[in-house]
């Protein structure tokens, strides 16, 4: 048998036929694996799951015409969304605006791709159905309670393009109210249908007003978008939506902040727990220490069978930190984020070290004392 | 020839004289049983030939070298190389089995060997209890476990403090027939008791009192085995 052999038989041997004793330094160690590794977790999902969140809040980027003479449809929108990852892209709304005649009123109409829409401005609370046919719209809270319509309700509209009699387009159309739009917000104001019909009622025309945007993303990837997108499609004008992206920003900021105190706070409790857990083994194994130097172990003997059990003892903390964490984490997600989580391979290797490192330095202090230990006294019970 | 020899060795704690100008020496074979009262320096003289201690003056030499001025690591290594001890209290590592802890003697020695330490165990009539924990065995067993981890590195001295002190007559018996055994083997023996029948079974004895050689004299009793 090597002396390596020998040297795991007995660290193994004082883990396992001692595993009473070492439940709680494990314990530990195992606890502030969990917590870290699950809050680590967290960390870099954070992000992730916080602007899945966000885009709830409705578009973070929109784009303009970069000029009155700049060509802004929807192929030159298309160009610019092209220069957007497909993965993090939510959502796109192209939105063209129209005034509308209905009961004499001129009324604000968009015309919109719906399902767009739907995808950039998932707040938008609908009384009703979604338009899903043709001069099917959905009217604002406000217009509605002006015009007196309701969901179900058909009305007259008129289309023109100017003031004069002779600019009108489409006189007394018939259109539906498929659903009824509450946002608390200036949306309610307006009249919302297909970008099609739009185009049938108040005239074909390739220009768009606006796009708004719904893109899972961070702000400096966003920041890096817009850039990209200024210097690809010289026609459109890319503008963040700072009040959604700096808000998420900083929420995400303070957010991984904490996560990184509250882990670093765990790391040097479990120290703690593990060195004062290792003091009182030293302490209690003082006659052993002893029995060993009679034998002729050297101090550097006695500091790594101590310092071997406590590795080891983190390794596997280590391990059962990792699965544990990732349940941890897990859990956390779906009861906050209500998604689950992306496990991260590259996390057991880390949580591992981490343990190793953290329990071997809370060893340090406890193991260097027993170096200490005179044989002749303890060995005679003193 | 000397093995072992102390000359006027003394041990002082503060005003207190443990060893007082001690003189011996102990051939190479030779079954030495040092005796005395409580208190009479047996314990101070058996840590300096163990070389778990130094003495305040006086040399010791062992196998002709002298190890009284020695660093503790040197002390460390000679204790390794040269001396095998013997406990009253056994001290043998709760967690480790019989033969693990034979082991474990090998394994700060030179390397460990399962069989060799399964014929060490086998010498003192434990074969069949190798893979015992120490918390398996009786205390006479343990005793056995205890010399067999000394015998294992072949010391040039086996020194035991008061080996039958936590036995019954039985096991007594059996302790004193070992080391009849090693004796004839001409393994070196010193050993510390209070004792009258197990100094009596040595080849010499040698009594101490307030830390002084009071008697030191051949057992014109002795038996070899």
């Amino acid at each position: 048998m090597t002396k390596r052999k020998m040297f795991l038989r007995m660290i193994t041997a004082s883990l396992v036929r001692r595993r009473s004793r070492m439940l709680v330094a494990l314990l530990a160690i195992a606890v502030g694996a969990t917590i870290l590794s699950g809050l680590v977790t967290i960390y870099y999902d954070v992000p992730r799951q916080m602007g899945a969140q966000f885009r709830n809040y409705g578009a973070n980027m929109i784009f303009l015409a970069a000029s009155n003479e700049a060509r802004f449809d929807l192929d030159t929108v298309r160009r610019g969304v092209a220069c957007i990852d497909a993965e993090e892209l939510v959502g796109v709304a192209p939105y063209r605006y129209e005034t509308v005649r209905i009961h004499e009123q001129p009324i604000l109409a968009a015309g919109t791709d719906l399902d767009g829409a739907k995808a950039t401005s998932p707040y938008w609370h609908i009384d009703g159905e979604w338009p899903s046919a043709r001069y099917e719209v959905l009217v604002g809270q406000e217009t509605a309670e002006f015009l007196g319509l309701k969901t179900g309700d058909v009305f007259n509209a008129t289309w023109s393009s100017g003031e004069e009699e002779e600019d009108v387009l489409n006189l007394g159309v018939d259109m539906k109210v498929a659903g009824i739009l509450e946002t608390g917000g200036s949306e309610e104001e307006y009249l919302y249908m297909s970008l099609s019909d739009m185009e049938e009622l108040a005239g074909e025309t390739e220009k768009l007003d606006v796009v708004e945007l719904s893109v899972s993303a961070s702000a400096d990837e966003l920041k890096a978008y817009e850039q990209d997108i200024e210097a690809n499609v010289p026609d459109i004008a890319p503008r963040l939506v700072k009040r959604v992206t700096e808000s998420e920003s900083t929420v995400l900021t303070k957010l991984q902040s904490l996560v990184f105190l509250v882990t670093a706070v765990v790391l040097v409790l479990t120290m703690i727990c593990v060195a004062t857990t290792m003091t009182a083994v030293v302490t209690e194994r003082r006659k052993e220490i002893g029995l060993r130097k009679s034998l002729g172990a050297s101090d550097g003997s006695i500091i790594w069978e101590f310092m071997g059990e406590g590795l080891l003892l983190g390794g596997v903390g280590g391990i059962l930190g990792s699965i544990l964490g990732f349940a941890f984490a897990q859990f956390v997600s779906v009861h906050v984020f209500s998604s689950s989580i992306t496990y991260q391979p590259a996390l057991l290797p880390v949580t591992i070290l981490v343990s190793v490192l953290v329990t071997g330095l809370a060893c340090l202090l406890p193991v260097r004392s027993a170096t200490e230990v005179d044989p002749a006294l303890v060995l005679k019970g003193e | 020839m000397s093995l072992l020899e102390l000359n006027n060795i003394s041990k002082i704690y503060g005003d207190l004289k443990a060893l007082d100008n001690v003189s011996l020496s102990v051939d190479t074979g030779e079954w030495v049983a040092i005796m005395g009262p409580s208190g009479s320096g047996k314990s101070t003289m058996m840590n300096i030939i163990g070389c778990m201690d130094k003495p305040t003056s006086g040399a010791v030499l062992l196998d002709g070298k002298d190890i009284s001025k020695e660093s503790a690591k040197s002390l460390t290594a000679i204790r390794r190389d040269k001396i095998g001890l013997i406990f009253q209290q056994f001290h043998l590592v709760n967690y480790l089995t019989a033969v693990e802890n034979v082991m474990v003697a090998q394994y700060y020695h030179s390397m460990p060997d399962e069989k060799e330490a399964l014929e060490a165990l086998e010498r003192v009539g434990l074969a069949d209890r190798a893979k015992h924990l120490p918390s398996q065995l009786s205390g006479g067993e343990q005793q056995r476990v205890c010399i067999a981890r000394a015998l294992i590195n072949y010391p040039e001295i086996v020194l035991a403090d008061e080996p039958t002190g936590n036995l019954d007559e039985a096991n007594e018996n059996i302790v004193l027939d070992i080391f009849k055994q090693l004796h004839k083997d001409g393994t070196t023996l010193v050993v510390v008791t209070h004792d009258p029948e197990v100094g009596e079974v040595a080849q010499r004895t040698i009594t101490l009192e307030h830390g002084r050689i009071v008697k030191d004299a051949l057992n014109a009793n002795f038996k070899e085995a």
